[in-house]
């Protein structure tokens, strides 16, 4: 499906509401409030997934969201996710190369949670341990230095296993995205790029990876850098110091991939992304575009195309559809979006 | 507006009768209109053992299984730096007198299991440690639940808690 409009009429809000009731996250912004009319008191987004599931989406400004499934209130949340599945590509996306490594965890982070809806309890727990325990840090003059030790030791023991959880994680779902990206790379590049996915945790992990012996070496790890976060005061162990490395031909694409090769290394990401979510459920995610379909040249965009074929749903966005190649016109229903009046079906 | 005058009265008389005699049972901490409460003060209960909990809430919820025999110890909080609740804040050093005093022979920490309850179960146990056996009550699924309906952070949290069976 292609939205096409001049800038501005909310093309690409329509694909952020689309994201936001699949993944309860946008990429765009981190606050409730920044998704709301700015004279109104809430929002609604509501999606009818297949012939027997409808889902709905409140965000209000006092008393935060409400789900819906089927016009019945959920007790959490988190249970909306499941019918409507999606993976979003939009120009912010090519920042996960070049900008900072925050970006890259965040990516991972969001990626995980669609796997496993349960990550998103162990990444607020371990937020809150690290807020908790910044806490002791600023009012330590506050403490008798036993007390101190002692309360230092009791968060430690609990990052440690949080730690553990999430670096275990993290590391497993970029083994399973390894081999598809690296194979659409070499698919887009002509079999000249070779992509490789390298984490770098925030921890120092050695020995098999078992929970006991990577928890047990994460809390001793914690114990010796404390006289370093007393002088920095920042801890310096543990997933949220994890960084992911893309390298192309052995080399960071980061610092040395040309603006292209980076372009189609988050292409290829996207693909092995899209896959993986497709391959665990049996069922295609919802492609998502912003923006940047027409950002690609012609062959990029017809083996965009290739990959995901009949089998996916894709929802476009772009300003004029002299943008998509014919393959992409042709199969596709085309919405003109317009300020205030809606979408019209010009297909 | 509709209720006579007389009837209010009473009802204000007995609030704020309540709030003037209400205070705290000066071993335990819990709610008590005298100076020690009705369990410190019962002869019934097994004076061996000792039950931790955040505040007195929970001391009656406790209460009302009618399972738990043993004396309570009322923290009035949880330790959260970053609401400003330090340990010294907390009926602690009470506790640990108390231990000492008393020949508790068991402690039996029953806090919730968010950050800051587990933060203050695990300070409280290294505190406890050399003078006393230290337990926490388990987390598990609610009775009359069915297993495939409980939600996964439930159920991750009751298979941790798992018990032999040999």
């Amino acid at each position: 499906m292609l939205v096409v409009g001049a800038n501005g009429v909310g093309k690409s809000n329509l694909l952020e509401a689309v994201e936001l009731l699949g993944s309860l996250r946008s990429h765009r912004s981190s606050s409730d409030k920044d998704l709301i009319s700015w004279n109104k008191q809430s929002a609604l987004l509501r999606a009818q997934v297949n012939d027997s599931d409808e889902i709905q989406l409140e965000l209000r400004r006092k008393g935060g969201r409400q789900a819906y499934r089927n016009q019945k209130l959920l007790l959490r949340q988190l249970d909306l996710i499941g019918p409507l599945r999606c993976v979003g590509f939009s120009a912010l996306d090519l920042e996960l190369v070049r900008g900072e490594p925050l970006l890259r965890r965040n990516w991972l982070d969001r990626l995980i949670q669609q796997l496993e809806p349960i990550y998103s309890d162990l990444t607020c727990r371990f937020g809150k341990l690290l807020r908790q325990r910044s806490q002791v840090w600023r009012h330590s003059q506050n403490f008798p230095q036993k007390d101190r030790d002692a309360l230092l030791d009791a968060f430690d023991s609990q990052m440690a296993l949080a730690s553990t959880r999430i670096h275990r994680r993290r590391k497993r779902v970029l083994s399973h995205l390894q081999p598809l990206a690296s194979a659409w790379q070499q698919r887009i590049s002509n079999n000249k790029e070779d992509l490789e996915l390298c984490y770098l945790p925030g921890s120092l992990l050695d020995g098999a990876e078992e929970e006991e012996p990577w928890r047990l070496s994460i809390e001793k790890q914690l114990l010796d850098q404390r006289p370093q976060e007393e002088r920095l005061g920042s801890c310096r162990v543990g997933p949220h110091r994890d960084e992911v490395v893309f390298s192309l031909n052995g080399a960071p694409a980061r610092r040395f991939g040309s603006a292209g090769q980076q372009r189609t290394l988050v292409l290829a990401l996207k693909l092995a992304e899209l896959e993986l979510v497709g391959e665990l459920y049996g069922e295609p995610p919802i492609l998502l575009l912003d923006d940047v379909l027409a950002e690609l040249d012609p062959a990029r965009q017809l083996m965009l195309l290739d990959a995901v074929g009949e089998t996916h749903q894709c929802l476009i966005s772009a300003t004029h559809l002299e943008a998509f190649e014919g393959g992409w016109r042709k199969g596709s229903q085309i919405l003109e979006a317009q300020l205030f009046s809606g979408l019209e079906d010009v297909s | 507006m509709r209720q006579p005058e007389e009837k209010i009265q009473v009802f204000a008389n007995a609030l704020l009768n309540a709030r003037q005699q209400v205070g705290q049972c000066k071993t335990c901490f819990h709610l008590s209109a005298e100076n020690e409460c009705e369990i410190c003060k019962s002869e019934k209960r097994q004076k061996e053992l000792l039950c931790v909990v955040a505040d007195s809430r929970d001391l009656i919820a406790l209460e009302r299984t009618r399972e738990y025999k043993g004396l309570y110890h009322v923290l009035g909080g949880l330790i959260s730096p970053m609401d400003g609740m330090t340990p010294e804040m907390l009926n602690i050093s009470t506790l640990i007198t108390r231990v000492n005093n008393e020949h508790t022979k068991e402690v039996i920490l029953a806090l919730t299991p968010s950050v800051e309850g587990d933060t203050t179960s695990l300070y409280l146990a290294g505190l406890l440690r050399p003078f006393t056996k230290v337990s926490r009550i388990a987390y598990g699924l609610p009775v009359g639940s069915e297993l495939e309906y409980a939600d996964e952070i439930t159920l991750t949290r009751a298979l941790e808690g798992r018990r032999s069976m040999n």
